[in-house]
C-alpha cells in the first residue's frame, strides 16, 4: 500500500502538466486535446455514479446526449423565446438531464427498487429505446443530427465573442473541468460522500443505520447527469455536431471503459482513462485498424479482472478526509 | 383471421428463437450468478459457424451440429479464462463479460467484415396452413426449440444432474458440503449454456442477415425476459419470453419494427420495477 501523501503529490502534478500542456503541443494535439477533456469530465460523472454510489449505469451517454442535443437546440435558436447564449445553454444544458435523472431516480430506486444488476441491465435498455428515439425524430435532426452549433461565445468588452482560438478554448475547458473535479471531489469527502460509499459497499446495512438509501442514490444520479450533459454541452461547442452516436449504447460503453481503466473509484484518475485511451487510439487506430478495439477490449477484461482499481487509481488516491483519519 | 394465425405464427418463431437464447442465460445466471453480458455475441458466433461452414462447403445441417459443440468449448475457454476469477465481484462479472463481447464481436469483424453475410434457406418450400402459406423452415426452428427446451426441463427437472444443478442454484454452500462438485458443475452449466446460444444463431442464421451487431439484438429482449418473467425458474423464462417476443411481434405488425422495440422495452422496464421478482417470483 502506497502511502496516502504520493496521492496528493501525483495529483497536483497531474493539473499542472494538463496547465502546462499549451507549452508542450502543437496547435493540432492542443485542440484534439481540447476535445478529450469533455470526454474526461464525462468520465469524471461515471466515476462519481458507479466508483462512489456503486450504480453500474450503461446508459450514461443518455445525459451526455440530452446535454449535447439542448446546448446545440438554444444556441442555434431553434427553441423560440428561449437565450441562445452560451451561459445559458450550459446551465440548462446541465439541468434538463439533471432533471431526467432526479425523475427517473424514484422510479428505480423507491420500495423494491431495482437491484445492482438489474438497474445495469434497465439503463442499457434505456439507452437503446433513446437512441433510437433520437435517430427517428425529425424535429432534433433524426438519423443525421444537427449541424453548425455554435462554438462557446464569451462577453468580451459589452460584445459576444466567438471562442475560436485552440489555446483560449482549452483553458476554458480545463477550468471547466477544474471546477466539476472541485465540486464532485467535495460531495465525495463530505459526510454525504461517506454515506454514498457505505451504500456502495453494503446498501442493506446502511439501510439499517436509517438512512433513506433511495434519495441518496437519486442525488448522486442526479449530479452525475448534470455533469454527463455539462460534458456533452460542452463538447457539442468544440465538435459543433451532434448526432444520434453521442447519446447511445457505443458511447455508454466507451465511458465505462475509460473509467474502468483509469479507475473508477478516483475521479482524476477516470477522467485520465478517457484522456489515455483517446490520444492512444487516435496514435493507433490508424495503424492497427480493426485490431485496436480488439486489444482495448482484451485490455478492459483484463483490469476488470486484475486491477479492479484502474491503471491510475492507486497512484492518485487521496488521503482519507481528516475526520475519518484515526489518531 | 389468417392475418391473425400469420401473426401468431410468426410471434412463434421469435418467441422460441428468444427462449433457446433465454435459457442458457437464466441457467447461467440462476446457477452461478452471473449475468453473461457475451451470451448476444456467443448467439452471434453460432450464427457464423454457419457462415464458415457455408464457405468451407460443409452443409447448414452439418453446421447446425457443428455450432453448439463448438460454442460449448468457448464458453468452456471463457469460463476458464476470464468468467472464473470473477465469480466473487458480481458487478465486475458484468464488466468482464461485457468486455469479452467487445472482443468477440470484433474478432468476427477482422474475421468476417462488418457486413452482413447471407445464409441460403436449407428448407425454402412453403406449408399451406388454414389457405396461408407459411415458410417450412419457421416450422423447423419452432420444432428444434420445442425439442431442445422439452430436453433442458427434462435435464433439470428428471435427472441427478439436474437435481444437483438445481440444488446449487437454491443453496450453493449447503450443495457443496454435501458433496456436489461445484466448480465442475459451474463449468458444465456455463458450457451448457454457451451451447444453447449458439444453437440459436445457427438455426436463426438463415432467417436473419447475420451481421456483427445481431448479437445485442437478442441480449436484451433475452435479458427484459428473464427480468420480466423472473430469474428463479425455466418457467419464468419461458412466461418472459412468449411475452416479451408476442409483444414484439405483434406491435411490429401493426406499426414498425423501430416502435415496437421502443413500446415493448418501455414497457418490460415498467413491469420489471412494478414486480423486481418477475411476474413468476415470490414477493420477499
Amino acid at each position: 500500500m502506497s502511502s496516502p501523501r504520493i496521492g496528493v503529490a501525483t495529483t497536483i502534478g497531474v493539473w499542472v502538466v494538463l496547465a502546462a500542456a499549451p507549452a508542450l503541443l502543437n496547435e493540432w494535439r492542443m485542440s484534439q486535446l481540447a476535445q478529450l477533456v469533455s470526454y474526461g469530465i464525462f468520465a469524471m460523472s461515471l466515476s462519481f455514479v458507479w466508483g462512489q454510489t456503486g450504480l453500474l449505469c450503461f446508459g450514461q451517454a443518455i445525459f451526455f446526449g440530452i446535454g449535447a442535443y439542448v446546448m446545440a437546440m438554444l444556441t442555434k435558436g431553434m427553441l423560440h423565446g428561449w437565450p441562445s447564449g452560451t451561459g445559458f445553454g450550459l446551465l440548462a444544458a446541465s439541468l434538463v438531464p439533471g432533471a431526467v435523472a432526479l425523475a427517473a431516480g424514484p422510479l428505480m430506486f423507491r420500495g423494491r427498487g431495482l437491484s445492482g444488476a438489474y438497474f445495469a441491465i434497465v439503463t442499457l435498455a434505456a439507452a437503446v429505446i433513446v437512441e433510437r428515439a433520437a435517430s427517428h425524430w425529425d424535429w432534433i435532426g433524426g438519423f443525421n443530427g444537427l449541424l453548425d452549433v455554435p462554438p462557446l461565445r464569451i462577453a468580451f468588452g459589452g460584445r459576444q465573442v466567438d471562442l475560436l482560438d485552440t489555446v483560449p478554448v482549452y483553458y476554458t475547458l480545463l477550468a471547466a473541468a477544474a471546477l466539476v473535479y472541485a465540486v464532485l471531489l467535495s460531495l465525495e469527502r463530505s459526510p454525504r460522500g461517506t454515506v454514498l460509499r457505505a451504500i456502495r459497499d453494503n446498501e442493506t446495512r446502511t439501510s439499517y443505520f436509517g438512512v433513506d438509501v433511495a434519495r441518496y442514490k437519486t442525488l448522486s444520479f442526479a449530479v452525475s447527469g448534470c455533469v454527463a450533459g455539462f460534458s456533452g454541452a460542452l463538447f457539442a461547442t468544440q465538435f459543433g455536431f451532434v448526432s444520434p452516436a453521442l447519446i447511445g449504447v457505443p458511447l455508454s460503453t466507451e465511458v465505462l471503459i475509460w473509467t474502468a481503466l483509469g479507475g473508477r473509484e478516483v475521479l482524476l484518475a477516470a477522467f485520465l482513462g478517457a484522456l489515455l485511451v483517446r490520444s492512444v487510439e487516435s496514435v493507433l487506430s490508424g495503424a492497427l485498424g480493426n485490431y485496436w478495439l480488439l486489444a482495448l477490449g482484451a485490455l478492459f477484461v483484463l483490469t476488470v479482472v486484475l486491477f479492479p482499481a484502474g491503471l491510475f487509481g492507486r497512484v492518485l488516491a487521496l488521503p482519507l478526509p481528516k475526520r475519518m483519519r484515526q489518531g | 383471421m389468417q392475418q391473425v394465425l400469420i401473426t401468431a405464427l410468426d410471434a412463434t418463431n421469435f418467441m422460441s428463437a428468444l427462449l433457446l437464447v433465454t435459457l442458457g442465460l437464466v441457467i447461467i445466471f440462476g446457477l452461478m450468478n452471473v449475468i453473461n453480458m457475451a451470451h448476444g455475441e456467443l448467439f452471434l458466433l453460432g450464427a457464423y459457424m454457419v457462415v464458415a461452414v457455408d464457405r468451407a462447403g460443409g452443409s447448414f445441417w452439418l453446421a447446425l451440429f457443428a455450432a453448439p459443440v463448438a460454442l460449448a468449448g468457448i464458453g468452456l475457454l471463457m469460463e476458464e479464462l476470464v468468467v472464473r476469477h470473477v465469480y466473487h465481484r458480481f458487478i465486475d462479472t458484468i464488466l468482464a463479460t461485457w468486455g469479452l463481447s467487445i472482443v468477440i464481436k470484433q474478432a468476427v469483424i477482422i474475421l468476417f467484415g462488418p457486413t452482413a453475410q447471407q445464409v441460403s434457406n436449407p428448407l425454402p418450400h412453403a406449408f399451406p396452413i388454414a389457405g396461408a402459406a407459411y415458410p417450412a423452415y419457421r416450422l423447423f426452428i419452432m420444432a428444434v426449440a420445442l425439442l431442445v427446451a422439452g430436453a433442458t426441463f427434462l435435464l433439470f427437472y428428471r435427472t441427478n444432474l439436474g437435481l444437483a444443478a438445481r440444488a446449487v442454484i437454491a443453496n450453493r454452500p449447503m450443495a457443496s458440503s454435501l458433496g456436489i462438485n461445484t466448480r465442475r458443475m459451474d463449468r458444465f452449466t456455463f458450457a451448457f449454456g454457451a451451447g444453447l446460444a449458439g444453437l440459436a444463431g445457427a438455426v436463426m442464421a438463415p432467417l436473419m442477415s447475420v451481421d456483427p451487431q445481431m448479437g445485442v439484438g437478442f441480449l436484451i429482449p433475452a435479458f427484459l425476459s428473464i427480468l420480466v418473467g423472473g430469474s428463479g425458474t425455466l418457467l419464468g423464462a419461458l412466461l418472459g419470453t412468449t411475452l416479451i417476443a408476442g409483444a414484439s411481434t405483434v406491435v411490429s405488425s401493426i406499426w414498425t419494427q423501430i416502435i415496437a422495440q421502443v413500446v415493448v422495452f418501455s414497457v418490460a422496464i415498467v413491469v420489471i420495477r412494478l414486480f423486481p421478482q418477475g411476474l413468476t417470483g415470490s414477493r420477499k
